[in-house]
């Protein structure tokens, strides 16, 4: 009895440092947010001695000389990024998962491979050609060029996290509604597309996160401030050579991050079951 | 084959037809577009440039000379902006400081002004002026961001008894680009609907009349095209002999080739039997489709294609595999230097496993702490736990970044609280892998622990209290129970896990950013560096992506072949 105490005892223990040092990280930068200056302080103390909103009112106040709100420009961009290639993506996968779903036809094999592979590997393998081409037509600096380079992934990932729940709607539904003479076009529109509301829902959130939380690609084919995205503010308080402030850094991480991170923690669940169905990028 | 089946097929064919020669035409059209407008931009500014080199070499020292010839070249051409920079001596004062002075300037008020970076243009002069110190003569076509000049180029000089390299540089405001003729883009597309339509009750022979067509066509919007730059080199101030582009034969060759092949093999009325029957379907799977084609196949074929191109100063070569060898032999660098392939390569498949392993070890270790159903708090432990894969990545990454800063970081103040030295994390190379390591771990090890999660506890207890009544121990149990039963649900996420990592951009990136020396990149940061980061060799990064993609094609290839194996050992 007293063994298997010391036991129980010893596996908090345990899981109660790993924990701390996992949280440390997020700590750091949680107490660096709220406290003066732009540098770390050598203390691993997560507890703030005082506390500030200096670096908010900084991050957010952010203009340009000629009264640009800098910071609602990216915001802006960032949202308009984000929904934007989440209606494109959904938009565009609905009828093709349902496709996928229930018909069985030439192609089908290949079709849903080709998304799988393309969602499964990284967009910055496309993003030489992206580039060449969009600073071609004029659409590098432009949030619908972003737009478009995202949806390479989020089309494919629509697809198959909406073909994993229309594949759970029973056949029996359409079979009663094409007896009593519905057309297969009725029949998408208000027997499966009410009934997958909730899969829309949480698959259009999971390609607003990503879109979100997009780096690289927005750095190199947004050009100019104005047209940045948050993730590229974020970055360009980290500077390379000694020039960081962290203090914005860390402010900045935290406004985008809390969004995001709550989301995830909403629908981790779905996240894990998705990836069982193997879809889901990370 | 119906009547109906093979009007569908004529149709069908020429549609594709029509649309494979529209995109011909269009970017035959754009291509030479282009070239045209940037013959009537570089041309001039070149010249200029070389113009107001000589003069200012010619001038000495003396920057009375010096302005007047560049006012004497700027009356040749107008809108020009002219200007001739000079690197002062380093101040007596401050060691630090180089002035940049205009030795000539085209606007008379700003000779011997110091550059400004308030001045309109001043920034753009400034940035040409140290890279020509160091690159040599320029040409630089695309607007310096928020200068309000367009193009710029600049020569080398050096100017008298002083060595301080000069810079001449030659701007010019914005001027929207002439207007380009449409009719020929018109007439193709008229054209092109035409033989669409004339492609009709599709037999092999009518192929070939209508293949005839598409070459006459082709032929006809080259000789068209050719027309249309020499209309912009005759506007240009100087012309230009850009070689007439031969590929466009080869294009049209092809072209008519496909097309008589197609006819042959009545592929058109195969495929409008197979649409026909599955009509319903591919209605519905036509957008996702046609945005793939789009936005993936498209830049894939591209970038294709781009691969076997060398891009330089804005102008493409064809060089054929020459970029695939120059990847796969290593480029003539020994097998230790970091820009070699196969050392990157190397560092990649380190890179890789070790993650992998450390995610799965610590995921598995944690699943099989918390699956304890007697645990207290699991609950929250597990939520806790799984933040690092909450948090974005390019976040984390800086986050690192910062922990591993050489004199604030905390992670060397941990060190020093056990007598350890600071180390500087980013100047070797085992240190800045362990730093990448150690963030990429932070952010995996959740993903693992929640699939071990979820597979433990579908595991059923039975099993075990079985095994414990013959008398195995914990050990036995966790091996000949617990790994087979979890094996199903670990092997994919070690496959896409794998694939994570591999093209783990951000944390390599922007963790150690490759130092020291571009030895810790991973394949796919060594792409972009190509294409980005190195005089924009879009060419050799296009083939590196291709390289990348058919290691991960290989790779999962193999673990299909090696999931089913298990699937048919386990199911």
């Amino acid at each position: 009895m007293r063994s298997s105490q010391t036991k129980r005892l010893l596996t908090h223990a345990v899981l109660i440092t790993f924990t701390g040092l996992t949280l440390l990280p997020v700590a750091l930068v949680v107490r660096k947010a709220v406290t003066p200056g732009q540098e770390f302080e050598l203390t691993l103390n997560p507890i703030p001695s005082r506390v500030t909103l200096e670096h908010f009112r900084a991050v957010v106040g952010a203009s340009l000389p000629d009264g640009t709100w800098l910071f609602g420009r990216q915001l802006l961009n960032s949202v308009l990024a984000a929904v934007g290639t989440t209606v494109l993506g959904v938009f565009l996968a609905c009828t093709a998962a349902y496709a996928f779903s229930r018909f069985r036809f030439p192609g089908r094999r290949f079709g849903l491979l080709t998304f799988l592979v393309v969602q499964m590997f990284p967009a910055t393998l496309l993003m030489i050609p992206l580039y060449v081409i969009l600073s071609r037509l004029g659409l590098l600096s432009s949030i619908a060029g972003l737009v478009l380079v995202y949806a390479t992934t989020a089309i494919p990932f629509c697809v198959w996290m909406l073909k994993g729940y229309f594949d759970t709607i029973p056949r029996e539904l359409e079979e009663a509604a094409l007896i009593d003479g519905a057309s297969r076009l009725r029949i998408f529109y208000q027997i499966i597309l009410p009934l997958a509301r909730p899969a829309i829902a949480v698959t259009a959130l999971f390609c607003f996160m990503t879109a979100w939380n997009e780096y690289i690609l927005a750095a190199t084919f947004l050009g100019k401030e104005t047209s940045y995205t948050l993730p590229v503010l974020i970055k360009s308080y980290v500077g390379e050579y000694g020039s960081t402030q962290w203090g914005s850094f860390a402010a900045g991480a935290i406004l985008v991050s809390v969004p995001v991170v709550a989301l995830f923690y909403a629908l981790q669940k779905n996240l894990v079951a998705g990836l069982t169905a193997g879809s889901v990028k990370g | 084959m119906t009547r109906r089946n093979r009007a569908l097929g004529a149709a069908l064919g020429g549609l594709v037809a029509a649309s494979l020669v529209a995109t011909a035409a269009a970017a035959l059209y754009l291509r030479e577009r282009n070239a045209g407008e940037q013959a009537l931009a570089e041309a001039p500014a070149r010249s200029y440039a070389l113009q107001l080199a000589k003069a200012v070499r010619a001038a000495g020292d003396d920057p009375t000379a010096a302005q007047a010839a560049a006012l004497r070249v700027k009356a040749r051409g107008e809108r020009v902006q002219l200007a001739a920079v000079v690197v002062e001596p380093r101040s007596t004062k401050y060691r630090f400081l180089r002035k940049r002075r205009y030795l000539a300037h085209s606007d008379a008020s700003r000779q011997r002004q110091v550059l400004d970076r308030r001045h309109a243009g001043d920034k753009a002069i400034y940035d040409l002026a140290n890279r020509v110190r160091h690159e040599g003569s320029i040409i630089e076509l695309h607007a310096p961001q928020d200068e309000p000049v367009e193009v710029t180029a600049a020569e080398p000089v050096r100017v008298g008894g002083k060595h301080h390299a000069t810079a001449v540089v030659i701007t010019r405001p914005a001027v929207p680009a002439p207007g380009t003729p449409a009719w020929p883009l018109a007439a193709g597309l008229a054209l092109v609907a035409l033989l669409g339509l004339a492609a009709g009750a599709a037999t092999p022979k009518r192929y070939v009349v209508v293949a005839g067509g598409v070459v006459g066509f082709v032929l006809f919007a080259w000789w068209q095209l050719g027309k249309l730059e020499a209309f912009y080199q005759a506007r240009a101030a100087a012309a230009l002999t850009a070689p007439h582009p031969r590929w466009p034969l080869v294009l049209a060759a092809i072209l008519a080739l496909g097309i008589v092949v197609l006819g042959h093999l009545r592929l058109g009325e195969r495929l409008a039997t197979g649409l026909r029957r599955h009509r319903v379907a591919y209605l519905y799977a036509t957008p996702a489709a046609l945005g793939m084609l789009v936005l993936v196949f498209v830049p894939f074929g591209y970038g294709l294609a781009l691969g076997f191109f060398n891009h330089a100063h804005g102008t493409y070569t064809f060089v054929g595999l020459k970029n695939f060898v120059e990847i796969l032999s290593g480029g003539g660098r020994p097998l230790s230097h970091p820009l070699n392939f196969y050392f990157t390569l190397g560092v990649t498949v380190l890179w890789t496993g070790t993650n992998v392993l450390l995610h799965v070890a610590i995921g598995l270790a944690l699943a099989l702490v918390l699956k304890d159903p007697l645990l207290r708090f699991k609950g929250a432990y597990r939520v806790l736990l799984i933040l690092p894969w909450a948090v974005p990545n390019y976040i984390t990454a800086l986050i690192w970044k910062g922990m591993f800063h050489h004199q604030y970081g905390a992670v060397n103040h941990v060190l020093e609280l056990f007598g350890v030295e600071k180390i500087s994390w980013f100047s070797h190379f085992g240190t800045a892998f362990a730093a990448n390591l150690v963030t990429n771990t932070w952010l995996g090890f959740p993903f693992m622990m929640v699939v071990c999660l979820g597979a433990l506890q579908s595991i059923p207890r039975d099993v075990y209290e079985a095994a414990e009544v013959d008398g195995a121990s914990r050990w036995q149990s966790f091996w000949s129970i617990t790994m087979p039963l979890l094996r199903p649900a670990l092997f994919p996420a070690i496959i896409l896990g794998t694939i994570w990592t591999f093209n783990m951009f951000n944390i390599i990136y922007l963790v150690s950013a490759g130092a020291p020396g571009g030895s810790t990149d991973i394949l796919i940061t060594e792409a972009y560096r190509w294409a980005f980061e190195r005089a924009d060799r879009y060419g050799l990064a296009a083939a590196y992506a291709l390289i990348i993609l058919l290691i991960l094609m290989a790779y999962t290839l193999i673990t299909n072949r090696m999931t089913k194996a298990t699937e048919d050992t386990y199911s």
